[in-house]
């Protein structure tokens, strides 16, 4: 499953399809830190949230990079399950990597001031390492594999980042059908740091809709092999 | 293998592409899947590689060990021959240098580093032929394996399934060109809008024919066998020379 993995890690960077995300990347912590410099964990959970839609596009693009039928060798090497996991683990590895990028960019920037910059850096670990798993599953099910054509996959991709955003508002009537992003960011931007119960629900909160989604696309990739 | 009562559809709306297939597959069988443009011969053989699930129905006791040679390779991949069947090596748990007897043998050393993308028809199928014997397996399953191979090349399908079936595999293999002469005593199953028949006695030699053992050197063996084939034989294998006969000349023999 690891050389699986690393297989389509290489394919996704040397096809060249990782440039344009990069630049998308780029785009997004260039407007977050030009404005000048904010508390650590304040910047670090707008720049989770910001990055959510483009962690998906990452995981959407790694996921179609390899033809159809060279998916299909893929699972006759390894298996159906195995097959699965390294696609989301060669996205989960390309993620982590924007992820660490936007947890330097804004040191580069002069985009941190402030007090208690330690635990605001860990916040934001949590914050990304929260949007990167939502977006592993929001990209999964906008992969060619589940939606069998290309608009259907933009669609899913499309509405599911702009729904995390609406729905993820403070007086949302359903704020539990997106993964909490925008509730994440929420709460590291307010003064104080937020409290152990209040992270703690965060993180269910994203791995229950992390299990509900994965779990649809385990269902539908098996539905439609 | 069992195939039970397989019925196949690409969507709901879709008109079914194999209607209730049933047949048996035993170790050593090598079975020629015939049937026109369209009559589900990738179909049945994608379900029976299982790259594809059927939509009603199952195969039981499938090897653990599945080669899969598709029809087209898939070529549009950023990596280059060498590159390509080292990472499937990876993939397949083998140390990377488990390919290069397959590339010494398909003859890929001179495209080694030749951009997948690059390589003409026939040597995007010889990589796909390579990837799929990695690991010796239990099924191998050729999709028009001659497709795009230049007459040497073609020799090397029968000396390989003959390889697989000796080792207890079983062979699938669809054909248009006729090349199915090629493959002795191999079954046939055919296909007629999505409906499979099998035959269920393996196909007899022609009435008037001897077996003749032929003994030719190494380097000429590729051409040896294009000249005999262009004079009308049937070759029906090529084997070191030392070894005993193969089982299948054998029965050939004895059915005469």
């Amino acid at each position: 499953m690891i050389a699986l993995a690393w297989m389509r890690v290489a394919g996704f960077v040397r096809s060249g399809r990782c440039l344009a995300p990069l630049v998308a990347v780029l785009v997004v912590l260039s407007i977050l830190y030009g404005g000048g410099p904010s508390r650590a964990a304040a910047a670090y959970g707008y720049s989770a949230a910001a990055l959510f839609a483009v962690l998906a596009w990452i995981t959407k693009l790694v996921l179609d990079t390899e033809p159809d039928v060279q998916r299909r060798l893929a699972r006759l090497a390894v298996g159906p399950a195995r097959e699965a996991a390294a696609g989301l683990l060669a996205a989960g590895l390309l993620g982590a990597g924007v992820c660490a990028l936007a947890m330097l960019a804004p040191w580069a920037f002069g985009g941190i001031s402030g007090p208690a910059i330690g635990v605001g850096i860990l916040l934001g670990v949590l914050a990304h390492l929260l949007a990167l798993a939502g977006a592993l599953a929001l990209g999964a099910l906008a992969g060619r594999a589940v939606t069998r054509r290309v608009m259907p996959g933009v669609a899913v991709l499309v509405s599911g980042g702009v729904l995390a955003v609406v729905l993820g508002l403070s007086d949302s009537i359903a704020p539990w059908l997106v993964p909490p992003v925008m509730a994440t960011a929420r709460a590291l931007s307010e003064d104080a740091a937020p409290a152990a119960g209040d992270l703690l629900w965060l993180v269910i909160r994203t791995l229950l809709w992390c299990a509900a989604a994965l779990g649809i696309y385990a269902r539908l990739r098996r539905a439609r092999a | 293998m069992l195939f039970e009562g397989l019925w196949f559809r690409y969507s709901r709306r879709a008109p079914w592409a194999l209607r209730g297939a049933e047949a048996t597959a035993a170790p050593g069988d090598t079975i020629v899947v015939l049937g026109p443009n369209g009559a589900g011969k990738s179909t049945l053989l994608q379900l029976a590689a299982g790259v594809l699930r059927p939509t009603r129905g199952r195969i039981r006791d499938r090897p653990s060990v599945v080669g899969w040679v598709p029809e087209r390779f898939p070529a549009a991949q950023p990596f280059t021959a060498l590159g390509y069947l080292h990472a499937m090596s990876a993939v397949r748990g083998l140390p990377a240098r488990a390919a290069d007897p397959w590339i010494e043998r398909l003859g890929l050393a001179a495209h080694a580093d030749t951009p997948l993308a690059d390589l003409s028809k026939g040597t995007a199928q010889k990589v796909g032929l390579a990837q799929a014997l990695l690991t010796p397996p239990g099924l191998l399953v050729l999709d028009e394996p001659w497709e795009g191979l230049d007459a040497a090349s073609r020799t090397l399908i029968p000396e390989i399934v003959t390889e697989v079936t000796d080792a207890g595999g079983v062979v699938l293999v669809s054909d248009h060109r006729g090349e199915i002469a090629n493959l002795p005593g191999a079954r046939h199953w055919t296909l007629a809008a999505g409906e499979l028949r099998t035959t269920t006695t393996q196909a007899k030699p022609e009435t008037d024919e001897l077996i003749v053992e032929v003994a030719v050197r190494r380097h000429e063996a590729a051409a040896a066998v294009v000249q005999l084939r262009a004079a009308g034989h049937r070759v029906l294998g090529v084997r070191e020379n030392g070894l005993s006969v193969r089982e299948k000349h054998t029965t050939v023999e004895e059915d005469r």
